[in-house]
């Protein structure tokens, strides 16, 4: 219980979580109130993810992930065709995520220790990055290539430094007052001829065309719930694992709520603290400026961005021993969720090709099983290769295209949306009867109609927000050029990789292999 | 070429021995080998209320039955998820719980009857069938039910034999290593290499051979379970090799075509050990999920394998 809530806690990513959605949430959205988006979001995500989610996982605890399930209640074809995006998706995130462990991450932790030459050193060249991202890559590989013994072991230490240094915010954030934090930011300001707490907002406003709003825009809370996403939607890690947890019918459900419920209250709490702290307009300001490359002139000089961990950093108001290793405490919180993150990839990725291969829809080494480590050895090295390869092809040609929300919106079309769905026809699929007559939740009703049936519906709706807003909003729109071949793209080459496979299955053994894998048998 | 199925460890389950039954005209199985454990492993009182009906605790969660439609349904849940049930008056009932013989005696009376009406099955859905089918119990099964099995007429035994499967030599052992259970067919690994040695030694062709051992050999990624611990829990995070090392050497030495194994419900897999291809097709029998392994045979080679699930 304690490894999978882990699991799906971990893969929320606290710290780099709050700073996408305060910085790039809000950032986009201007006048988003986060605490009202941290709530509903967790509202719809909290009903509707642990149910969608723990029921189909408890149901059918089989590592794999969600292709198991969408496989087994709508078809093998639907199945493969979004659980090729996803796979897709987690070899994507390789590249996106080990590039912002270095910068910001590592930048920024070295920066808040006055090791400038250093954090300089990671960003003048871009091999420099590229080479302490492909260490962080292969540290990844390394922390889940031995075995779940080793990935659990590693995961507690991670998580205590992630969980630490995010507490450290929160409680820096807490006990500055606006008065406080103003005179810090003024002080350093004038230390640094940055600009004063007004002359920031007034400058960012003529920088971004409008006035920083002073109170709530409910289109555009609705809006930083896309960002939010990141906090709340990710949890669904567990199901990578489902087969590997003890008590899969209690211990999934649990801990898909958990690892929603604690992020949820660190969001809310740090929202809180930063409204009061820095107050609403000044937030506003500094979410534009760093989701538009801290680039403001006056800016240049001052000592740290405008993220929400600088925030904290500016409200320590020293520059003293203590503060500085309390400042790369918090920084080392953005590096470890970030690259556990990409631990996680490598804990997901081998074990969808592991459910491909058992169901002969991939090579026969997709099932190997290294007897010493008790992991698929095999499948984490191809990980790891192409993992890097998209690392070199990112830093070589690609740089800014396909990055963080695209690939949340290529998850909510590829996976959360076909999985809701999937959920929800999961109680009338005749595909699945047999399934869901031994499932612990066949007896969950509410009103008449089974609960998993109204856990999909909440989670519909949320992902119907998310869906708008990324796919349709202005701010955020992502169905062009790009996003929409990469979208429509992995879905026709699942679809070919399942035909190709069924083709060569039959031609080799004789046999319709998706009728002897997929289909069900006559149980009278 | 023959096409092989291959099913282990259903537990009492009717559902999947029922299925087991219909996939052999579906998949096309010229031959077909049901590995044990075939006995379940609870037995559920379902106890008279006073006001009428029955009640009883079926998988933690207290249930009750008001008419014999419900009784019905239950039993049926009962029985697909390998369980055994026993009516009782509460009379009965508070008299069973302090009587460990007389419960084993209802549990054995029960696990026999499921046994005696799945042979029978057989028999009467593979009359004028050309598949073969073959019935190994496992270490969970008490040795009563090779009796049974000898008894039937189309349905064959293989245990602790070498029988001839279109020119392959399959020889089956239903023993295994000491596990943590105490069960009924468990051997010291020294007792049970020598068993297996011997039983090895009859074969007269190892090209084409086939073991057909319920516990899979030590070491491999077939017999990979959680570990225990003290109390009997499992551990979610560390797993260990519970095979069996007499196995391991035999299959080393003899280098059969193929290796046929269960036991370890969670280790689904296939691996190659020298020439030997090993399988362990996994169980979750609870969920009424009949697991197998279609084994595509020519002479001297394995063709291709699909693992099936239905």
């Amino acid at each position: 219980m304690m490894d999978a809530f882990a699991v799906g806690f971990m893969n929320q990513g606290l710290t780099p979580s709050i700073w996408v959605v305060v910085s790039l949430g809000l950032g986009v959205f201007l006048g988003g109130n986060l605490i009202y988006a941290a709530i509903i979001s967790a509202v719809f995500a909290g009903i509707g993810f642990p149910l969608v989610w723990g029921i189909l996982g408890g149901s059918m605890p089989r590592s794999g992930g969600e292709y198991v399930y969408n496989s087994r209640i709508i078809h093998p074809i639907y199945g493969i065709a979004q659980s090729f995006g996803d796979a897709a998706i987690w070899l994507m995130w390789l590249y996106v995520l080990a590039p912002l462990a270095v910068d910001p991450g590592l930048t920024m932790t070295f920066n808040y220790l006055g090791w400038t030459g250093a954090a300089n050193w990671l960003t003048d060249a871009s091999w420099h990055t590229f080479i302490m991202a492909s260490i962080f890559n292969v540290v990844g590989f390394l922390f889940v290539v031995f075995g779940i013994k080793i990935f659990a072991r590693v995961q507690k230490i991670v998580m205590f430094f992630g969980i630490g240094g995010c507490l450290l915010i929160g409680i820096v954030l807490t006990i500055t007052s606006r008065a406080s934090f103003m005179s810090k930011w003024n002080t350093a300001a004038a230390a640094n001829h940055g600009p004063t707490y007004h002359a920031f907002v007034n400058q960012v406003g003529v920088a971004a065309g409008q006035v920083m709003p002073t109170h709530t825009n409910w289109g555009a809370t609705f809006g930083t719930m896309v960002a939010m996403s990141w906090l709340f939607a990710y949890a669904y890690s567990i199901a990578f694992i489902a087969g590997e947890v003890k008590r899969p019918d209690k211990s999934i459900i649990w801990a898909n709520t958990f690892a929603i419920a604690v992020p949820f209250v660190f969001m809310l709490w740090i929202a809180i603290v930063l409204y009061k702290t820095v107050g609403f307009q000044f937030l506003n300001a500094t979410a534009w400026n760093d989701n538009n490359g801290n680039t403001l002139a006056s800016m240049a000089h001052m000592p740290h961005g405008t993220n929400f961990i600088d925030l904290a950093v500016y409200s320590l108001g020293s520059s003293a021993a203590w503060a500085r290793i309390l400042a790369a405490l918090m920084g080392l919180s953005y590096v470890a969720f970030t690259v556990w993150w990409l631990a996680l990839s490598y804990l997901a990725f081998p074990r969808i090709l592991f459910a491909w291969g058992m169901d002969r829809m991939g090579p026969k080494w997709f099932t190997d099983i290294n007897p010493r480590f008790a992991s698929p050895v095999k499948n984490h090295i191809l990980c790891l290769v192409l993992g890097q390869s998209l690392l070199i092809l990112y830093y070589a040609a690609l740089h800014n295209q396909m990055q963080n929300i695209l690939l949340t919106g290529m998850q909510v079309t590829s996976v959360f949306i076909p999985t809701a769905i999937a959920a929800l026809w999961f109680p009338y699929s005749k595909r699945a009867k047999g399934v869901w007559d031994s499932s612990p939740y066949k007896k969950w009703t509410f009103l008449g109609l089974p609960v998993v049936v109204w856990g999909a519906a909440v989670d519909l709706v949320y992902l119907g927000i998310l869906f708008y807003y990324f796919a349709f909003n202005a701010a955020a729109k992502q169905f062009t050029g790009p996003g929409l071949i990469l979208f429509v793209g992995v879905w026709v080459l699942g679809v070919i990789w399942y035909f190709s496979w069924s083709a060569y299955n039959k031609a080799k053994s004789g046999m319709d292999i998706s009728a002897v894998t997929y289909g069900e048998l006559p149980p009278e | 070429m023959i096409k092989l199925f291959y099913v282990t460890d259903i537990h009492g389950s009717n559902v999947c021995y029922r299925k087991f039954l219909n996939a052999l005209p579906i998949y096309g199985a010229d031959v077909a080998v049901l590995n044990g454990d075939l006995l379940g492993k609870v037995l559920i009182p379902m106890v008279e209320k006073a006001g009428g009906g029955w009640e009883c605790h079926l998988m933690g969660m207290y249930t009750e039955m008001n008419t014999e439609q419900e009784l019905a349904d239950v039993k049926k849940i009962i029985e697909n998820a390998g369980y055994y049930w026993v009516h009782q008056t509460r009379d009965e009932f508070e008299a069973t719980k302090a009587d460990p013989k007389e419960i084993d005696r209802l549990f054995k009376h029960a696990a026999y009857e499921r046994i005696q009406q799945w042979l029978e099955l057989a028999d009467e859905r593979l009359e004028g069938k050309s598949c073969q089918v073959y019935i190994c119990p496992g270490n969970d099964d008490w040795w009563e039910v090779d009796d049974m099995i000898s008894c039937m007429k189309i349905v064959k035994p293989c245990d602790n034999l070498v029988v001839d499967i279109d020119g392959h030599e399959m020889v089956s052992c239903s023993r295994s290593n000491p596990t943590p259970w105490d069960t009924p067919r468990e051997e010291s690994e020294e007792e049970l290499a020598a068993h297996l040695d011997e039983l090895c030694g009859r074969v007269k062709n190892y090209e084409g051979a086939i073991f057909n051992f319920h516990v899979p050999p030590h070491g491999y990624s077939l017999d990979l379970c959680p570990k225990l611990d003290k109390d009997m829990k499992m551990s979610a995070e560390e797993k260990i090799h519970a095979g069996s090392l007499g196995a391991k050497q035999v299959i080393e030495k003899y280098q059969p075509l193929l290796g046929l194994h269960g036991h370890i419900h969670e280790s689904r897999g296939a691996q190659k050990a020298g020439r030997t291809l090993m399988i362990n097709p996994g169980s979750e029998y609870s969920e009424g999920i009949l697991k197998g392994v279609i084994v595509m045979l020519d002479k001297k080679k394995v063709k291709d394998y699909v693992f099936t699930q239905g």
